[in-house]
């Protein structure tokens, strides 16, 4: 490197360390037409645009820098961020490759629509960093990217599968295309009757559309083709209770509770279905989501489920305490964001 | 062809879309048709609301029905109330055209042959005053002169037309002091002090005006929901017996509250005397003003377990009944809202308390997806029970739009009531429409319930009661010492209990007659707990018959 450029190059990290952004860009581009073959001066123009935030004035003299020390991770790093930062992810894919940041690797492929990959990565940069709250958003997002293309592939391909009918009847529910999801299910069920969750589905189907005899039909279908599953039975508890029939309500919800414990929005339902028939059952039941859920919205309505059932037992008082709990949590849901 | 007609004959056909592809919702009815729908001759009014593309919230709201003898001949009478004409750019001063005789509110007088004769203009009812879009309307004579007034709610002013006794009626809202003003949506007369003149309700339902108004939805625009626009408070105007109200509203405890009010009904629900008020908020607590006999009011929708439905949420309060649905002497809530929870019961258990039933009642099969307004209980096949009838339709005209399970029109719900589990019956009509009022009473004096309904932007609908074998009981009060219209009295028949009033419902006025079904009794019995404090009782009265019965002045 010429001496003039060393100097020009050094006033350029001066007005960097003094925050002077523009300054540095400019005595750094001063120094690249002195010394337009040496590779550390473009990777500098192209971190102070980064410091700038400038990430498109960025990108082509590291590509220089790139060009001349291809070898460079520092050089590949910024590349493969500034690309990514706007929008060019395909492109940035090799750079981050090569420096092997599996996080913005991850993001970068579920941006290209590479959701596996994505998926793949994402997870390896989370055992680096687990509580990465990002890297977190964007697993989940790679992975609903991944079952989306993994559906359109069934749909495509196989069509007049109970799997594809199945895929189907779930794009349709999603678009709250009732009648022809559960055509979609129904479809599915008719070619394979013992595949498990497709009458699960289409009760759902039928909950949504308020049509609960159907959907008791659906997860007593269920319920018997999987006598262990709790979903199958709160479901099924569930549809009984819309449709009023309590009492089978109530002993289909306490047999979901047994299968799989203290899950919170079984027992609010078991709270429900039994605050009249059996209000001892629904006190334990409500006391529990309480203890489990604390200041949820959904401890809150049990706490209001309790205070039905007591004023109806005539403990007015003991109402009165549940209604302060209930407006307390109330209070802390409305309460702003600070 | 009118866009009716049109829709009548896809519908024959089979080739209507909307509304046939999910079966209706329950299970299907079993039973004969309860109604017959039929046109009544002479009635040509149609509901004019005007839809425009900016989705002015007032245009989705209208109008209510009501059923009153104006002239006392015998013979109930009807009056509706209209829209009016709104433009997609309304520029200031706003004007809704209603003194275009396409947009008045209509009479109807029903003539000896059960024909109908158009009496708007005679009586003095044409101007509604072009800065009022239409709403709803209450009944009730407020002057004890022996003629029933009537007070039409508007968004902009309301109007009292004064009943003159003589076919006519006189605008007297400026004396009397009752316009209001903002959005007025249902309305009811009933006396909160038992001092024998009849007092005013009215609900309120945001604040919103043309220049406040605005879309949602960016790509398919429609009608903001109600939490977009700030609650406002209902009023309460007590009559000071001289032709004049006083609004009373935050001294009574009224203002206290704000809310999205559309629908009222009034009933004691502790029997302690005093007429308690219920109103149906859209997405807020629900509220019940118990009078506290001094003529204050206190809300207390949460600690009676009113103010949420079942499952904890807000209901989207539309209409309402206050009657007593299970035979157990106290007034139990129905209420109407859009889906997709079920229509909301509230059982009243006694000792000031109420529980959700909807489930146990069986409304979590009959509704969910439905969207209910007027709302009326009934014993429409005079089995002793009262029966469930509810006007439905969406809110959004394009709702289909954001949620292929809803339909914008939708055929009534009729749930006959067996021993207080109801269960789908046949209204005589399929025909979906965007139905709002419901009003009912027995029109043509048979002894069978009948069922008036509003549908936007069409001709209202007529269900007239097929009958049958059982019994029955219409009784008219005549209040002495409590108010002439009897509103507020309990009246008992071999068990069953009705409150007297001609509120509830959405935005209309029943029937004030009192019917009780009576099965195969052929006589009644019959207890009445006047507002005034005094118990009457008759023993055996015939069945079958229309009976007035006058407040004894004897405690």
């Amino acid at each position: 490197m010429p001496p003039d450029a060393i100097q020009v190059v050094q006033s350029g990290i001066d007005a960097e360390n003094r925050g002077d952004f523009d300054q540095a860009v400019a005595a750094f581009r001063k120094a690249a037409d002195l010394a337009p073959t040496t590779g550390i001066i473009f990777l500098r123009l192209g971190e102070a645009y980064m410091k700038k935030h400038d990430y498109a004035a960025a990108i082509p003299p590291l590509k220089r820098a790139a060009e001349l020390t291809p070898d460079s991770a520092a050089v590949h790093q910024l590349l493969g961020y500034a690309l990514l930062a706007e929008g060019y992810a395909s492109e940035a894919i090799p750079h981050l490759k090569i420096i092997h940041d599996f996080g913005a690797l991850g993001i970068a492929q579920l941006q290209a629509g590479q959701a596996a990959e994505a998926v793949a990565n994402l997870q390896a940069a989370l055992e680096k960093s687990p509580d990465d709250p990002d890297l977190l958003f964007y697993l989940a997002r790679a992975a609903t990217g991944l079952s989306g293309q993994s559906l359109d592939r069934l749909r495509s391909v196989y069509p007049n599968t109970a799997r594809g009918h199945q895929a189907l009847g779930q794009t349709d529910y999603e678009m709250k295309m009732l009648p022809e999801a559960a055509k979609e299910y129904e479809q599915a069920i008719a070619l394979r009757p013992d595949l498990r969750d497709l009458r699960l589905e289409l009760g759902q189907v039928f909950a949504a559309a308020s049509e609960w005899s159907k959907a008791e039909e659906q997860f007593r279908g269920e319920a018997h083709l999987q006598p262990g599953s709790a979903e199958a039975a709160y479901r099924l508890g569930n549809a009984l209770m819309q449709e009023g029939k309590m009492k089978e309500a109530n002993e289909e919800l306490k047999r979901s509770d047994s299968l799989r414990p203290d899950m919170p929005e079984t027992l609010y339902a078991l709270g429900r279905a039994a605050a009249i028939s059996d209000p001892d059952v629904a006190e334990h039941a409500l006391q529990r989501v309480i203890e489990l859920e604390k200041e949820t919205p959904l401890a809150g309505q049990a706490h209001l489920v309790l205070a039905q059932i007591h004023r109806k037992q005539g403990k007015t008082e003991q109402a009165a305490r549940d209604m302060q709990d209930y407006r307390k949590i109330q209070a802390l849901a409305v309460r702003p964001q600070s | 062809m009118t866009r009716r007609e049109l829709l009548s004959l896809l519908f024959s056909l089979g080739a209507l879309e909307f509304g046939g592809v999910l079966p209706a919702q329950g299970t299907e009815p079993k039973t004969a048709p309860v109604f017959q729908v039929k046109t009544l001759k002479g009635v040509d009014f149609v509901l004019r609301n005007s839809p425009t593309s900016r989705k002015h919230l007032i245009e989705t709201m209208p109008g209510g029905v009501a059923l009153l003898d104006y002239n006392n001949d015998g013979l109930l009478d009807i009056f509706f109330v209209n829209g009016g004409h709104v433009r997609d750019n309304m520029a200031s001063p706003i004007s809704f055209d209603r003194r275009n005789p396409a947009y008045w509110n209509r009479l109807y007088r029903q003539n000896p042959d059960g024909t109908f004769t158009d009496v708007t203009k005679q009586a003095g009812l044409a101007d509604a005053g072009d800065s009022s879009y239409g709403m709803g309307v209450a009944v009730g004579d407020y002057d004890n002169d022996g003629f029933s007034d009537i007070y039409v709610t508007n968004f902009g002013k309301n109007i009292l037309y004064h009943n003159n006794g003589d076919g006519t009626f006189t605008d007297v809202t400026a004396k009397a002091g009752v316009a209001a003003g903002g959005w007025s949506v249902s309305a009811g007369f009933f006396d909160y002090d038992n001092d024998g003149r009849l007092d005013l309700f009215v609900t309120r339902y945001l604040d919103w005006s043309v220049e406040k108004s605005k879309t949602c939805g960016s790509e398919k625009p429609t009608y903001c929901p109600p939490g977009d626009f700030p609650a406002v408070t209902n009023i309460l105007y007590h009559n000071r017996g001289d032709g004049t109200f006083e609004d009373v509203s935050v001294s009574s405890g009224i203002a206290a509250k704000k809310g999205h009010g559309l629908g009222v009904a009034f009933a004691d629900y502790n029997g302690d005397g005093f007429t308690d008020i219920f109103v149906a908020n859209d997405v807020t607590d629900q509220f019940l003003f118990h009078n506290n006999g001094n003529g204050t009011f206190i809300e207390c929708g949460l600690d009676s377990g009113v103010a949420l439905s079942e499952s904890g949420r807000m209901p989207s309060g539309m209409g309402v009944v206050f009657q007593d649905y299970d035979n157990d002497g106290l007034p139990d809530l129905l209420i109407t809202q859009l889906p997709h929870d079920p229509y909301v019961v509230f059982h009243n258990d006694g000792r000031g308390s109420f529980s959700p039933q909807e489930l146990e009642t069986g409304f979590g099969v009959l509704s969910g997806r439905t969207s209910g307004w007027g709302v009326g209980l009934e014993d429409f096949d005079n089995d002793g029970w009262k029966d469930a009838f509810i006007v439905q339709g969406h809110v959004f005209d394009n709702v289909e739009m954001y949620d292929g399970s809803l339909r914008y029109r939708e055929p009534p719900l009729l749930a006959m009531n067996h021993k207080g589990h109801f269960e789908r019956a046949d209204a005589g009509s399929e025909l979906p429409v965007a139905g709002r009022g419901a009003a009912f009473g027995d029109l043509n004096n048979d002894g069978w319930m009948d069922v008036v309904t509003t549908s936007l932007g069409e001709s209202p609908q007529f269900y007239l009661n097929r009958g049958g074998e059982f019994h029955w009981l219409t009784i008219t009060l005549r209040g002495k010492r409590s108010n002439r219209d009897g509103y507020g009295a309990r009246v008992q028949v071999n068990g069953q209990t009705r409150f007297a009033t001609a509120a509830g419902s959405y935005l209309s006025s029943n029937d004030k007659r009192l019917h009780f079904g009576l099965g195969p009794a052929e006589t009644a019995d019959v207890e009445i707990k006047w507002p005034s404090g005094i118990l009457q009782v008759l023993r055996g009265v015939r069945a079958d018959q229309f009976i007035v019965i006058e407040e004894s002045v004897q405690p």
